[in-house]
């Protein structure tokens, strides 16, 4: 039986990776082709890429792991606050307005505004990346949560009110459950996001991190290792992706497939 | 039975601006009856439910429940009164037995008391096996029996059912009636019971109550053992209460 299924879910498992490989294939393809017609301070050919990224992830990994960590803490930071913002907005009626008139100017600063000011506001490169991603990641959360708490169907509503629970009792056994979904799905939109805005953090803000050494790359005009970091990155995305899908998984078990046809 | 009233509603007006559900309305549900609440559309059924509930005051005259006002004493009746609805309103992150224990964690009781009674409860309405599935796992009988079982789990004073059974498929719904009845009559449980086919009200209830819209109540009578026996009685009453519903039934 377990034979039996591990056989369908392989082909399934390639169909589904297939697509990805054609790009990627055609992606080197055409930048050995480009590399061959341009100068290697524009296209350098995949294969001094791929000798880059293997000497980045042996010998400059440190800095992919500040960089992750960063991006945790701010991310784990911003699913707390973001979420604490939106179970207000959505159970408080009287400081809603107020929080979300808070939440909407923030989303109207740009990113590049909050860089700036981060560089003015804090010393410490630590704290201006933190502050920076956070600003950034936070109301993400608080207008999704906010969102999904006022879809809250009625009825689920109607039937725990009938055993008089109290405001914390509603939060535990009704508003949480049902926000995992929307947490999860922000998460999986803001990451790729966050990693954009991590690195640009870091190439303004810090010495340390894949920013950091992203700028210095370009300072020594060393395009293969630009293009090797990129390749970094877009592998942590996918990873990341994958993990946030595994988790996925486990919290929404409960929840029924849908194939829609 | 006894005389002891559950329910009272004495005098009970509820209108939306201009439009009046109900007027000077005045009913009682005795300790141990069932008693079923018939009416067509609009006659307000669903919004005297809702005042006895305490989700919706009334506009004037008294409404009690075990001898509060659900609306104003709307904390008094926890644990005291549970609501079985038209549709299931399981939670689909819970199981089936998670389902039924929610009512006994929100009142307070242990984690492990709290999953012995929910699993008694399940075996109570046929539905040993299913415990450990998620509500998508489960059929729409299994689902409202899951739901009965939450409210009876709770061992509520006051049962009440928002057409409970509608959903449900004739031998389904028959089926579970009797079930429900049954556990009903055996805990000395009262219910009230909105529902709109008669054959519902005939089968369960020992009181029914046709309600006209806007006016009241047009219809009531008790039904007891041998008028339950009897054909040509109930053939009757159905046709006084369908009269009185305008033909409006399943």
């Amino acid at each position: 039986m377990a034979a039996e299924t591990e056989a369908r879910s392989m082909p399934a498992l390639l169909e589904r990776v297939f697509p990805t490989i054609v790009v990627v294939t055609i992606l080197i393809v055409a930048m050995q082709i480009g590399s061959h017609y341009l100068p290697p301070y524009v296209m350098p050919p995949p294969l001094t890429i791929l000798e880059a990224t293997i000497e980045i992830l042996t010998s400059q990994y440190h800095h992919i792991g500040i960089t992750a960590l960063r991006l945790l803490i701010a991310t784990v930071f911003s699913v707390f606050v973001g979420v604490a913002m939106g179970i207000v907005m959505g159970m408080f009626g009287k400081i809603q307005p107020y929080l979300r008139s808070l939440v909407v100017i923030d989303t109207g600063v740009p990113a590049l505004s909050w860089m700036l000011l981060a560089l003015f506001w804090f010393s410490t490169p630590e704290l201006r990346i933190f502050f920076i991603l956070s600003v950034i990641l936070v109301p993400f959360y608080a207008l999704s949560i906010y969102d999904a708490i006022r879809a809250l169907p009625g009825d689920w509503v109607d039937m725990i009110e009938t055993f008089r629970p109290r405001r914390s009792q509603i939060l535990r056994y009704l508003i949480l459950p049902h926000i995992v979904p929307p947490i999860l799905t922000t998460t999986k939109s803001v990451i790729g996001y966050a990693i954009r805005m991590a690195v640009f953090a870091e190439l303004v803000a810090s010495a340390v991190g894949i920013g950091s050494r992203m700028s210095l790359a370009q300072s020594l005009f060393r395009i293969d290792q630009v293009l090797g970091w990129t390749v970094v990155l877009v592998i942590a995305n996918v990873f990341l992706q994958a993990a946030v899908n595994v988790l996925e998984k486990f919290l929404l078990k409960w929840r029924a497939e849908v194939n829609v046809r | 039975m006894t005389n002891k009233p559950i329910i009272l509603l004495e005098n009970v007006t509820k209108s939306y601006g201009t439009f009046v559900v109900a007027q000077d309305l005045n009913m009682e549900v005795r300790q141990g009856e069932i008693v079923a609440l018939l009416g067509k559309t609009g006659a307000g059924k669903s919004t005297i439910l809702n005042m006895i509930m305490g989700t919706q005051p009334a506009t004037s005259g008294k409404v009690r429940v075990i001898g509060h006002d659900p609306h104003a004493e709307f904390a008094e009746l926890r644990g005291k009164l549970a609501v079985s609805f038209q549709t299931d309103r399981l939670l689909p992150w819970r199981t089936a037995v998670e389902n039924v224990e929610l009512g006994l964690l929100i009142l307070g009781m242990p984690k492990n008391e709290a999953r012995e009674r929910a699993l008694i409860w399940l075996t109570r309405v046929r539905l040993e096996g299913v415990a450990d599935m998620y509500v998508h796992e489960l059929s729409g009988g299994m689902r409202q029996r899951v739901s009965l079982a939450r409210a009876l789990c709770v061992n509520p004073e006051l049962v009440l059912l928002d057409e409970s059974f509608s959903q449900l498929d004739h031998v389904t719904s028959h089926t579970l009636r009797v079930d429900f009845a049954n556990v009903v009559r055996e805990f000395n449980k009262t219910c009230l019971f909105v529902t709109h086919r008669i054959d519902d009200a005939l089968e369960m209830a020992d009181r029914v109550i046709v309600l006209a819209p806007g006016a009241g109540i047009a219809l009531e009578f008790a039904i007891n053992a041998e008028n339950r026996k009897d054909s040509d009685w109930l053939g009757q009453m159905h046709e006084r209460i369908a009269e009185v519903m305008g033909g409006e039934e399943d």
